[in-house]
């Protein structure tokens, strides 16, 4: 009798060697880095629209002193601060009538003024709606009074130069450095959900097939279930490692080449408590065994499974407790222990996300090792688990049965 | 069919019960298929010939009972040594024939390598090595058949275990599986097979169950169960009247022109004697022994005889 692990890579090589030497794995590889390409295009114009539209205008209605001294003190500010925390300004020439001119431009659909400024700086006038204070109102009484002071100073020829501070380096801040794991934490966590999210579904139609195939019966009649099981997670994890290979490495040469065009090549000064070596390696060992762990429960479910409707069916709550999972991982960051962190530490559908988040934050290595040890060991136990309840309620069965015994009501073997 | 069987067990079973959903597929079987021996269960569909062989397997798990294969209470220990054609066919669309049958032998422990030489010589031997590397999706079925039979053998085991085999198959390919399982036996391998075709297993063994609603009705050998029935004497004579009447049995039936009755126990001397003396003046005069066919009407009743006839046309227009 062949080992477990024998019996599996038997398994996962078919499966892998079948899934990457498909035409489907091609688009397996090129719609996700397409998905992605789409959405930072999307993104980009968006944003691009997005600060487009929220740029609020304001029409100057004064005399070209006043024009000059608010301009540049506008310029000077946003210099010190953001563009986009102050409206841009714009010179209108003086009508008779100041009061229906600002009227009459505020109206002006083509000329979008979200306010008009007339007067001097000494008296001066700003006609708005009351809704535009915050974000229009304020910032520009902000660079008025500003100008006016300018003005002022230099008027009673008292202008202070500008200092500019002298600056001292130093090691990296705790506060900033705390902000940046803490940002890395989750973002990696993130990463590693988002992948895992899209690649168990490969899982789900793996095992039906399997069944639609009729294979099932011969692998069970030659090997253990589990490792049928087992080989087909490896399997799967490793398609999904020469995905990610392949999409990192294209997003890596990417990089690189924007590095090398832009002349400057630089790594992070900012790293990951553990370092980055042992970081990248966690990301790794943590992708595996959350790969492993929800691929153990999608497998158990897809093979109870007889069609993707009842795929979808069953696999909802699973979905469900995903994005909770990601959640109490992600709220496991940046906290100095307590019981919900222990309990994301623990929960072992959480645990690996949690702790790639702790070892951005903490440069201990052994809480991996140990967590590791007790993802693995829940690795074994739900494939344990699938390969019996797939014995018990498919292979057992007369009928083709499955978990809620769906299938039952829809398909119908007979006895012999 | 070898003349020679040994008596060590490739496969013992011991009361075996198996029930689904509170319905009683099988229940207490038992088997004992000598080591080398061509063994068929023969049954109707839904006999319980499927639920029997994925026990003896170790694809279910019986309710009770015990089975060993080749001397293992857990089957899968045996794996390596055994080959198994499922009823239900399946093989991967996209996979050559050669990576198949190379791929079945791996699931049995065989090297990868060696079972894409042993494929090649198997398809090469059998005219299909035009086929070597064609997926099994362009392949009819019954080829994709003969292609999983060779992934069942191409590791060499001891013990062969083929759920309906035949089903499907046209009359040459059925031909050709014959051919292959007497060759199997021949080189010491044990072969079982289930069948709803009473000629193959006529044909191709010598020890049979007989299996009807979940029992098995008989366990022997083929002569055996012939012989559950006496020998048919047919006769047709000059004379239609005569004392030589009084000779044959008392339900003897006559039916154009020709007597039929089974043969008496004191044998066809006495019969012979009575016949001339009594003035018969005998014209034909024949002891047919009864087939399998005959036997298993008689073991197992009618209507499992017709449920068998019925299985075996529906297979006929299958493979038609």
């Amino acid at each position: 009798m062949m080992s477990t692990f024998e019996a599996a890579w038997v398994i996962a090589r078919r499966d892998f060697v079948a899934s990457v030497y498909s035409r489907s794995f091609i688009l397996f590889l090129i719609v996700p880095l397409a998905f992605l390409a789409i959405i930072m295009a999307g993104g980009a114009v968006a944003d691009r629209a997005a600060n487009a539209a929220a740029h609020p205008r304001v029409a100057l209605i004064a005399d070209s002193a006043t024009v000059e001294a608010l301009q540049a003190t506008r310029a000077r500010l946003a210099q010190g601060t953001s563009d986009h925390v102050f409206p841009s300004l714009q010179a209108i020439d003086p009508a008779e009538n100041v009061d229906a001119q600002a009227d009459a431009l505020l109206a002006d659909e083509s000329a979008a003024y979200s306010a008009v400024f007339s007067g001097t700086l000494d008296r001066p006038v700003i006609s708005a709606p009351p809704n535009v204070d915050r974000r229009v109102v304020d910032p520009l009484t902000l660079i008025v009074n500003d100008a006016r002071l300018q003005t002022a100073l230099q008027a009673a020829h008292q202008p202070p130069a500008f200092v500019a501070a002298h600056r001292r380096i130093t090691g990296q801040a705790a506060g900033n450095l705390r902000i940046v794991r803490n940002d890395l934490a989750r973002s990696t966590q993130s990463l590693i959900f988002g992948i895992t999210v899209i690649l168990t579904t490969l899982l789900l139609s793996n095992m039906t097939e399997e069944k639609s195939n009729k294979v099932i019966e011969i692998l069970a009649a030659a090997i253990s279930l589990d490792s049928v099981f087992l080989g087909k997670l490896a399997a799967m994890l490793c398609i999904s490692l020469v995905g990610l290979a392949v999409w990192g490495g294209m997003l890596g040469l990417g990089y690189l080449l924007v590095q090398v065009v832009q002349d400057w090549v630089t790594l992070p000064d900012v790293g990951p408590a553990i370092g980055w070596p042992s970081f990248v390696l966690l990301i790794v060992l943590y992708y595996a065994t959350n790969y492993m762990l929800f691929g153990a429960l999608f497998l158990g479910i897809g093979s109870q499974a007889n069609s993707m409707r009842e795929i979808q069916t069953l696999t909802m709550p699973i979905n469900f407790m995903q994005f909770g999972v990601l959640l109490l991982a992600a709220n496991s960051v940046g906290s100095d222990g307590g019981a919900m962190t222990w309990i994301a530490r623990l929960f072992p559908l959480s645990s690996p996300l949690t702790m790639l988040g702790l070892a951005a934050q903490a440069d201990a290595i052994w809480p991996h090792l140990l967590a590791l040890a007790w993802q693995l060991a829940w690795i074994a136990l739900f494939v344990r688990i699938s390969s019996r309840m797939f014995r018990v309620t498919v292979l057992q069965s007369s009928n083709s049965g499955s978990f809620l015994g769906l299938n039952r009501l829809l398909l119908r073997r007979k006895v012999d | 069919m070898r003349s020679q069987v040994q008596a060590v067990p490739a496969i013992e079973a011991k009361g075996l019960v198996k029930s689904f959903d509170g319905k009683v597929a099988v229940s207490g079987i038992d088997l004992a298929v000598p080591e080398g021996a061509i063994y068929g269960i023969l049954g109707p569909n839904g006999a319980g010939k499927t639920t029997t062989l994925r026990m003896l397997l170790g694809i279910i798990e019986p309710d009770s009972g015990r089975r060993t294969l080749l001397g293992h209470e857990r089957p899968l220990e045996a794996a390596k040594i055994v080959g198994y054609l499922p009823e239900e066919r399946g093989l991967y669309p996209a996979m050559t024939t050669r990576e198949a049958i190379a791929f079945m032998g791996a699931l049995r422990g065989l090297p990868l390598e060696v079972g894409r030489k042993r494929a090649a010589i198997l398809l090469e031997q059998n005219g299909l090595g035009d086929y070597v590397d064609k997926p099994i999706k362009s392949l009819s079925k019954g080829m994709a058949q003969t292609i999983q039979l060779f992934g069942t053998i191409v590791h060499k085991p001891k013990l062969v275990v083929l759920d309906e085999p035949f089903s499907g198959l046209d009359a040459i390919n059925q031909g050709r599986l014959e051919s292959l399982i007497r060759d199997e036996a021949a080189s010491g391998t044990t072969v079982i097979f289930s069948t709803h075709v009473i000629h193959h297993a006529e044909r191709l063994c010598e020890r049979i169950a007989i299996i009807a609603g979940g029992r098995i009705r008989f366990e022997g050998l083929v002569s055996e169960a012939r012989e559950r029935l006496q020998p048919q004497v047919r006769l047709k004579t000059r004379n239609a009247d005569g004392a030589w009447r009084r000779a044959l049995p008392d339900d003897a039936r006559e039916s154009g022109g020709h007597w039929q009755f089974e043969l008496p126990p004191a044998g066809i001397e006495p019969l012979l004697k009575a016949l001339i003396d009594g003035g018969a003046g005998i014209e034909e005069l024949s002891i047919e022994r009864s087939g399998l066919h005959d036997a298993f009407v008689a073991i197992a009743g009618e209507s499992a005889a017709r449920a068998m006839d019925e299985s075996a046309q529906a297979d006929l227009g299958e493979a038609a």
